[in-house]
């Protein structure tokens, strides 16, 4: 399966917030453990609105707990390029 | 594994446990011979009380096990999956059942060409739910 094009750092927040779990961290946002833990993984893109709990969860802003590296921008471009064309 | 899951999974096996069970008992549907009988429709009217019941008690004891998960609404990685899976089992279920309709200008009787109809149900909502599990192990 391709992973979504989307980063996070959600992991390393964790740690740092006193090693939460991810159960912890599903209660807060009001998802399951498992959708925590295939966000995480990068195998699912949540929505802008549970990327924003997941965020306020955390304590931080979104841009902290997601990015959108630029060359992933560039090969979601070049994809589309390619279906046009 | 999660509740919905575990759900997923009593409602497969339930649902191909039960489709052999009738299969073996009714006689021939598939020949298409015409074969309406009082016999049939009991044996019909049965499992779907069994899948009923093997369906309610199975989900009130994983429930039990996971009564936190269980109580929980679906969210939306959950809901994604199902909209997946059942849309593709929609396209399973239009094309066998309209397969099945074609029957009849092979020589299928309405009962033969309404138990193919059932068994088009059947194999979509297996797609549904195998999908489902499917989607579920690989995270999305």
């Amino acid at each position: 399966m391709r992973k979504t094009r989307i980063e996070n750092r959600i992991r390393r927040l964790r740690f740092d917030r006193n090693e939460m779990t991810q159960q912890e961290l599903a209660e807060k946002v009001g998802v399951t453990r498992q959708t925590i833990n295939a966000i995480e993984l990068g195998k699912y893109s949540p929505s802008l609105e549970v990327a924003f709990l997941i965020a306020r969860a955390l304590g931080v802003e979104l841009e902290e707990v997601f990015s959108y590296p630029k060359d992933a921008a560039e090969e979601a471009e070049a994809e589309r390029g390619t279906k046009r064309g | 594994m999660s509740f919905r899951e575990k759900s997923a999974w009593v409602t497969l096996i339930t649902l191909i446990v039960l489709s052999i069970a009738f299969a073996l008992h009714v006689p021939q549907p598939w020949t298409l011979r015409p074969a309406s009988s009082p016999f049939m429709f009991h044996v019909l009217l049965l499992a779907i009380v069994a899948f009923v019941v093997i369906e309610v008690v199975a989900h009130v004891v994983i429930a039990i096990f996971s009564p936190r998960d269980a109580r929980a609404p679906k969210d939306e990685r959950e809901r994604l999956i199902e909209l997946k899976s059942i849309a593709a089992a929609a396209y399973v279920y239009a094309f066998l059942s309209l397969s099945s309709v074609f029957t009849i200008h092979f020589g299928a009787n309405q009962i033969g060409v309404g138990y193919l109809i059932l068994l088009s149900f059947i194999v979509a909502e297996i797609v549904n739910y195998a999908l489902r599990i499917y989607y579920y192990r690989r995270g999305f």
